[in-house]
């Protein structure tokens, strides 16, 4: 290959070759789109049946060129991850690097092999467009640069939690799900792409994005500061959080939604008790309010609220009829799912905030309500359901006929309890599973084996309890029976329990979605078994209160009416938590904060008129 | 129709069994039906301060039901159609678990729950239904039919809502 001579000028007469293009027939191709090549980067298309909102286009693009457009007509649902917004581009900005198309969690973006346009200057917002799949001229010319597999920022796949096999973790009650290592839980926070999606679901709208950011950074002190932005039970909701933020990951439309609760506890378990101390109290206030405020019940309510009322200056006792605080956590969870150390942690960073725990204290027997509102200037009653329901089929007044919620306080309070046999459960929830599953290992120990069966009225497709819990608890050997309810406790002669017998499940819910039964009474089955474990639901035990103050109170529908921050009709009442809401402890741990946020407002008041 | 008096002094008198079986007519059978809405509305009303002001709620509405379907008694009984209609003789089915059983108190003890109040509601309902349901069955086609038809069908409507209610009350709270 010969050198370029770059300081030759050519011919003096090349000017001249330009006349011959006088001479030229001219070529005029018309101003339209003309079809591109099959990878061109063309304008956006956009399937709004896929789109989901998220935004993650938007974060992604550096020429800041996309803008989240707010849709009225569109759906808009937190809990399921879908946002009434859709990206809009504006072509002043975009360079067509195709980022936002290769991010998309959903994969509805991608760009069409369409690349005129034109517009007179009075048309200049024509090129900021709301992309849709029809094109940019509603005339549909191919997808050109789409996602493929190899494209894909997206990984699909979350990292694998390690735990022990069903054989092993079956001989004891210690925790069997062993936590993500270093390595793992930055190739699982790379997964997350800071949508937000996760934050908005959650009842407490905690900072998860801000978190797992921290993690990805290795910045782990910083995670556990985000984390405790909002939860003070972070070790627990590490654990045992139900997870709305994972349902509503953009990831899991078309993957596995990011781990965020592994990744949780991984910073939590990460980062030294102390010093997640000294995060915790960052920011609590170096003053005495004067105000006092009673709570009633050491729960994941109470103690949130407890703990936020701590850190505005008020002075708080929390009573706890139980030896040790943690309510439905601690007894109604068992310890191969929840540590009771995780909920001493977690209760140690409350404590440490100034709030005062009375532990074996039963208001309503111990301390009257009546004393609790003369001493304090608000009381919060944050008790939980600890009161099993019965199906009162007929033989369900049997003494060997037991309510799981009850059995699995015995269990935590180590209280020696008659192990049966075989057992039968009824019922699908999370309740119904963790005692089937503790009585497995109870029997193991006792008996070498486990018998247990649980039915259910729900179809497998449909049963109650977290898919993860149902996987592991047909691990563990327990025989599930979905679709099947009560019909009544067999008794024998002798008068001794010998099984259930059920009966088939037709349907479960009415056209319009309500709890409405239907059996095949020909399909009658015998579970044969020594004792029947009920878990079909839970209430309240609201005998603490006083006639006086029950009739006093206003009530909607069996439960406490309250306004929006939880206050009662009787001004120095609140309440909070499953005696409001419903069983769940992310759901306990917002309410905490409503309610404390409340109270705070009405002290500050009062500390105001006060002078 | 007779007045509430009449249906006291009758209940009082007899068996619901042998007043059921003993009635032809449709008057009578009227009567008794309007007895046990009555009963049921009076035995409600009476329990309502009886339970904790907590579930008070429950026992109020199943007041109301009840005081509905009296006053849907109270009307067909002032209804020319039914007028034309209440010496037609009927063929009534002798059902020891039909709602004859239930004209008379039950036993619930002195602060029920709310799920023992769903339980008796429920059982009261079944009764009337199927008693209603038998007539229905009894009777040629025609007005008298078409009106145990109806009335199977209201007690049927109610029974499935009581069924909604209770199973969204006990098998709830589950974790």
């Amino acid at each position: 290959m010969t050198d370029i001579d770059y300081k030759s000028r050519g011919s003096i007469l090349n000017p001249l070759r330009n006349l011959s293009f006088l001479t030229r027939k001219p070529v005029t191709l018309p101003l339209e789109p003309r079809e591109a090549s099959a990878n061109y980067r063309g304008f956006h298309l956009n399937d709004w049946e896929k789109c989901i909102g998220c935004s993650t286009c938007q974060k992604i693009c550096d020429n800041e060129a996309i803008t989240m457009i707010h849709i009225p007509d569109l759906p808009e649902d937190p809990v399921k991850g879908v946002r009434a917004r859709r990206p809009a581009i504006d072509y002043g900005r975009c360079c067509w690097c195709g980022l936002c198309v290769d991010i998309c969690p959903t994969a509805s973006l991608s760009l069409s092999r369409e690349y005129v346009h034109t517009c007179e200057e009075h048309e200049l917002d024509s090129y900021f467009i709301l992309p849709d799949p029809h094109g940019m001229h509603k005339k549909f010319y191919g997808h050109g640069w789409h996602k493929t597999a190899d494209e894909d920022l997206i990984d699909l796949e979350r990292q694998a939690m390690p735990e022990q096999p069903a054989e092993q973790r079956l001989q004891s009650f210690g925790e069997f799900v062993q936590g993500y290592d270093m390595q793992q839980a930055i190739v699982e926070a790379s997964r997350c792409v800071q949508c937000g999606m996760c934050h908005d679901s959650c009842p407490a709208h905690m900072n998860a994005p801000e978190y797992i950011r921290a993690i990805w950074e290795q910045d782990l002190e910083e995670a556990v500061r985000q984390i405790y932005r909002t939860n003070p039970f972070a070790h627990v909701c590490g654990r045992v959080c139900t997870r709305r933020c994972e349902a509503a990951c953009s990831i899991g439309v078309r993957g596995e939604p990011v781990a965020i609760r592994w990744l949780k506890r991984y910073a939590m378990d990460s980062v030294g008790h102390e010093r997640i101390r000294e995060i915790a109290g960052e920011g609590r206030g170096d003053y005495l309010s004067g105000g006092k405020v009673a709570v009633i019940g050491a729960g994941p309510a109470g103690l949130t609220a407890a703990f936020d009322l701590a850190r505005h200056g008020h002075s708080v006792t929390v009573y706890e009829a139980q030896p040790a605080a943690g309510g439905m956590m601690r007894y109604g969870i068992p310890a191969y799912r929840l540590p009771y150390a995780r909920i001493d942690d977690d209760v140690d960073v409350i404590r440490a905030m100034g709030v005062d725990i009375q532990y074996n204290t039963h208001i309503g027997r111990d301390i009257s309500m009546a004393q609790l509102q003369a001493d304090n200037d608000a009381v919060l009653l944050a008790i939980g359901l600890w009161n099993g329901r019965s199906t009162r089929v007929p033989g369900s007044d049997h003494a060997q006929v037991r309510s799981a919620v009850e059995l699995l306080r015995e269990i935590t309070l180590n209280e020696s309890l008659p192990v049966p046999q075989s057992a039968v459960v009824i019922g699908g929830g999370n309740t119904a599973m963790d005692i089937a599953r503790s009585m497995a290992r109870l029997q193991l120990e006792q008996y070498g084996q486990a018998n247990i069966t649980l039915t259910a009225l729900e179809d497998a497709d449909h049963l109650l309890a977290d898919p993860v819990e149902i996987r592991e608890t047909d691990e563990e050997g327990i025989t599930i029976l979905p679709g099947r309810g009560p019909r009544r406790c067999m008794v024998d002669e002798q008068g001794r329990l010998v099984g259930l017998e059920t009966v088939r499940v037709v349907s479960l819910h009415d056209e319009q979605g309500r709890f409405a039964p239907q059996y095949d009474d020909g399909d009658v089955q015998m579970h044969v078994a020594d004792m029947v474990i009920e878990a079909i639901g839970q209430q309240a035990d609201t005998s603490l209160l006083s006639v006086e103050l029950t009739e006093a109170l206003e009530w909607e529908r069996g439960r406490i009416k309250t306004d929006a921050g939880g206050r009662s009709s009787v001004g120095w009442l609140w309440a909070a938590g499953d005696v409001v809401t419903g069983p769940d402890v992310i759901h306990a741990v917002a309410d905490g904060h409503r309610v404390a946020a409340s109270i705070e407002a009405c002290l500050g008041q009062e500390r105001y008129a006060n002078g | 129709m007779g007045s509430d008096t009449d249906t006291r002094s009758r209940e009082g008198a007899l068996h619901g069994k042998d007043l059921l079986a003993s009635k032809k007519s449709l008057q009578d059978i009227l009567l008794v039906a309007t007895a046990f809405e009555k009963t049921a509305r009076d035995f409600y009303t009476a329990l309502i301060p009886r339970v904790s002001k907590q579930i008070r709620y429950l026992v109020e509405e199943l007041a109301e039901e009840e005081q509905r379907h009296y006053d849907l008694f109270t009307e067909l009984a002032k209804s020319p159609d039914i007028n034309e209609l209440v010496h037609a003789q009927v063929t009534v089915p002798v059902n020891d678990h039909h709602f004859s059983d239930y004209v008379h108190m039950p036993e619930i003890g002195d602060a029920p729950d709310d799920q023992a109040i769903l339980q008796y509601a429920l059982a009261r309902e079944h009764a009337a239904m199927e008693q209603y349901r038998d007539l229905a069955n009894n009777t040629e086609s025609g007005p008298i039919h078409d009106l145990f038809e109806y009335l199977a069908i209201e007690e049927t409507k109610h029974k499935r809502e009581l069924e909604k209610i209770y199973y969204e009350t006990v098998h709830s709270g589950g974790v």
